[in-house]
C-alpha cells in the first residue's frame, strides 16, 4: 500500500466493517489504523495523530459521544461519525461535541469517501486553527475584518446577523454545524430553540449568495444543521 | 293452587274468604245428613276448618268474615230452629257465641301466624337473593384478577417482543451495512486490484452468512415458542459434526484459532445434527467475537457418565458476574454495539430439548467457558 497517504483512524468495533474499511481505504492509497474500543481510539489518536478519524458511536467500552468529547479537548483531527439509522439525537450529540461530519448507516462508501475527502483537505488547507480574517469558501470570500463579503470579487449586501452566520459557517466551512451550535453563536444562548430563524436566515442567504438549488453553497441538513461547501 | 298461595308474599283477602265460604258451603253440607245422628260439637270444630284456611290463605279479615259466615252456617244449620238464624235455646246461644270467639282467634291466630312463616321466608328469600348476588360478585373480582395476571403476562410479552425487535434490527443491520459499503464502492467502479476484488466479496459472502445464521436462529425461535422444536435424533459422531462446523467458519477464523481437543473414542451421539450445529455455531461465533484478534478459542469433548460434555471457551474478557444468571435469557438488551442476539438462548432451548445442560463460566485468568452435555447413543 502507498505508506505516504493520510493516516486515517477507524474506530469499529465490528470486525467485518473494520476490514472493509481498512481495505478499500488502504486501496485509495490512505493509511489506516484500527481501533476496536473507544480507549485504543484515544490512545491511537494521541499518538498517531491521523489526518481524520471514522469514529463508529456504538463502542463496546465507552460511549462514542464521550470518546468524541475527549478527543476534542487535545485533538483538532476532524472526526467523521457513524451512527445507525434511526439515532439522529446521537448523531446531533456527536456533531455539538466537536464532530465535524456524520453518515448513517447503512451508508455508500462513495459518500463515505467524499466526506473523508472533504476533511482530509479541509484540515490541510486550513490546519489545525481557523483563524484567519480572511476566509475563502471556493469563489465565497468572507473578509471578518471588514465584515465584507464578496462572490467573484462583487460585494454582497448582507445585515448583521446574515453575516455572522454566513461567517460562523466559513470558518468551519465543509463541516456539519448544528441548529444549536448555530443558534448559540449567532443568537445567543437563549435562542436554542428557534430554529424558524435559521431557515428564514438561511433562504435570504441563498438568494444572495443566488445558490443553485440542485447544489447550494449553503447545504441544509435535514434535522440537524447547515454546512457551507465551496462551489465554482 | 295450595303451592301458589303458600308461596304467596302477601294474604290475599279475596281468595282467602271465597276459599272459607266454599269451605263453610262444603262442611255444611257434608254433616246437614248427620245433623240428627251428631251432637252440635261436631259441626262446631268441622266449621272451624275453614276459618283456619281463610286465615293462612287470606290473612286476618279473611279470617274474621269466615268466622262470621261459619257462626251464621252453624246457627242456619245446626241450631235450632233450624233454618233461622234465631236461637232458641240459652244453651245453644252460648255455644253459638263461643263458637264465634273461638272462630275468630283461631283464625286471627293462624292469619298472624302465616303472616310471620310469609316475612320469614320472605327474608329467607332475600338472604338468598343476597348471597347470589355476593357469590357473583365474588365470581367476578376473581374474573378481573385473572384478566389483571394476564395483562401483567401480555405486558411482559409485549416488552420482550420490543427487546427482540431491537435486538434483531441491530443484528441484521451489521451485516447488511457492510453489505452495502461494498456494493456501492463495486458499483461506483472502485479502482480495485483483483485481489482486493476478491477480498471484499470475500467480506460480502461472511457477512451473507452470518445474516443467514441470524435467520436460522429466528425460526428455531419460533419454533420455540410454538413448541415445536422436537430433535430429530440419530447416530452422530461429534468429530465428524465438528470438522463440518470448523470448515464452514473458516472465515470467521481469519486473527483467531480454533483448537479442537477430543478425548480419543468418544461413543456416538444421539442427537438432532441440524440442532446441535446450530448449537456450535452460536457458541463458536459468541466465543470470537469475544475474543482478542491473535487468541484462540477452545473446543474440548470427554465422556461424563452417560453423556458426553462439549467445552467451548476464549481469551475475551470473560462473562460479566452481573450478567451469568440473564446470560441465556432471549432478548435481553447487551452493550451498546455488541450484540448478544438469542443465539446463546437457543442453545439452550436445544441442549435442553435433548435431555442435556448447558453452563456458563469464567476461566480463571481470562474468558469465558460454556459447557453443554449430549445424550449418547444407545445400543
Amino acid at each position: 500500500m502507498d505508506s505516504t497517504g493520510e493516516l486515517v483512524l477507524v474506530v469499529e468495533d465490528e470486525r467485518s466493517m473494520s476490514r472493509i474499511l481498512a481495505t478499500s481505504l488502504q486501496a485509495r492509497g490512505y493509511r489506516v489504523s484500527v481501533a476496536r474500543t473507544g480507549q485504543d481510539a484515544l490512545d491511537r489518536c494521541a499518538a498517531e495523530d491521523p489526518a481524520v478519524v471514522i469514529l463508529d458511536l456504538g463502542l463496546p467500552d465507552l460511549d462514542g459521544i464521550e470518546v468524541c468529547r475527549r478527543m476534542r479537548e487535545w485533538s483538532q483531527s476532524p472526526i467523521i461519525v457513524v451512527t445507525a439509522d434511526g439515532a439522529e439525537d446521537r448523531k446531533i450529540l456527536a456533531l455539538d461535541e466537536g464532530a465535524d461530519d456524520y453518515v448513517t448507516k447503512p451508508f455508500s462508501m462513495p459518500e463515505l469517501l467524499a466526506r473523508l475527502r472533504v476533511a482530509v483537505r479541509h484540515r490541510k488547507a486550513f490546519g489545525p486553527f481557523m483563524d484567519d480574517a480572511l476566509l475563502e469558501v471556493g469563489d465565497l470570500v468572507v473578509d471578518t475584518a471588514d465584515h465584507q463579503v464578496r462572490l467573484g470579487g462583487r460585494a454582497l449586501e448582507l445585515t448583521p446577523k446574515e453575516f455572522e452566520f454566513l461567517a460562523l459557517l466559513a470558518r468551519h466551512q465543509g463541516k456539519v454545524l448544528t441548529h444549536r451550535n448555530i443558534l448559540q453563536h449567532v443568537w445567543g444562548p437563549e435562542a436554542t430553540g428557534r430554529t424558524e430563524y435559521l431557515r428564514t436566515y438561511a433562504n435570504q442567504l441563498r438568494k444572495k449568495l443566488q445558490d443553485d438549488p440542485a447544489s447550494p453553497r449553503l447545504v441544509t441538513e435535514p434535522g440537524v444543521g447547515y454546512r457551507l461547501v465551496a462551489r465554482e | 293452587m295450595l303451592r301458589v298461595d303458600l308461596r304467596s308474599r302477601h294474604p290475599r283477602p279475596v281468595a282467602g274468604l271465597a276459599l272459607g265460604l266454599a269451605a263453610v258451603v262444603t262442611v255444611t253440607l257434608v254433616l246437614l245428613p248427620f245433623r240428627s245422628h251428631i251432637s252440635r260439637a261436631s259441626p262446631a270444630l268441622a266449621l272451624v276448618l275453614p276459618v283456619v284456611v281463610a286465615g293462612v290463605f287470606g290473612g286476618r279479615l279473611a279470617s274474621i268474615a269466615t268466622a262470621i259466615l261459619a257462626a251464621m252456617a252453624f246457627s242456619l244449620a245446626f241450631i235450632p230452629p233450624v233454618g233461622t238464624l234465631r236461637v232458641a235455646v240459652s244453651d245453644d246461644a252460648v255455644a253459638l257465641v263461643v263458637f264465634t270467639v273461638v272462630a275468630i282467634a283461631t283464625g286471627t291466630l293462624v292469619a298472624l301466624e302465616a303472616d310471620r312463616r310469609r316475612s320469614a321466608e320472605q327474608r329467607a328469600e332475600e338472604i338468598e337473593a343476597m348471597h347470589v348476588r355476593f357469590q357473583a360478585l365474588v365470581a367476578e373480582q376473581e374474573q378481573l384478577r385473572e384478566e389483571t395476571g394476564r395483562l401483567a403476562v401480555l405486558e411482559q410479552v409485549d416488552a420482550q417482543r420490543a427487546a427482540l425487535l431491537r435486538s434483531v434490527s441491530h443484528d441484521l443491520r451489521s451485516p447488511l451495512a457492510s453489505i452495502r459499503a461494498v456494493a456501492t464502492d463495486l458499483r461506483a467502479g472502485a479502482p480495485h486490484t483483483e485481489p482486493i476484488r476478491d477480498e471484499l466479496l470475500g467480506l460480502v459472502c461472511d457477512e451473507a452468512e452470518r445474516l443467514d445464521r441470524i435467520v436460522a436462529n429466528l425460526l428455531s425461535l419460533s419454533r420455540i415458542e410454538t413448541g415445536a422444536l422436537q430433535p430429530d435424533r440419530q447416530a452422530v459422531a461429534l468429530d465428524e459434526l465438528l470438522g463440518a462446523v470448523a470448515t464452514r467458519l473458516t472465515r470467521l477464523f481469519d486473527d483467531v484459532t480454533l483448537d479442537v481437543e477430543l478425548t480419543p473414542g468418544l461413543p456416538l451421539l444421539d442427537i438432532d445434527y441440524v440442532q446441535i450445529d446450530q448449537v456450535l455455531t452460536n457458541l463458536l461465533e459468541n466465543a470470537v467475537r469475544h475474543s482478542p484478534p491473535g487468541s484462540a478459542v477452545q473446543v474440548s469433548a470427554e465422556c461424563a457418565g452417560r453423556a458426553v460434555a462439549v467445552v467451548v471457551s476464549d481469551h475475551g474478557p470473560g462473562i460479566d458476574p452481573s450478567e451469568t444468571d440473564e446470560l441465556f435469557e432471549p432478548f435481553r438488551t447487551g452493550g451498546a454495539s455488541t450484540s448478544t442476539g438469542v443465539g446463546l438462548a437457543i442453545c439452550k432451548a436445544i441442549v435442553e430439548a435433548h435431555g442435556g445442560m448447558i453452563t456458563a463460566s469464567n476461566v480463571p485468568g481470562a474468558g469465558a467457558r460454556f459447557r453443554f452435555t449430549l445424550p449418547v447413543r444407545h445400543g
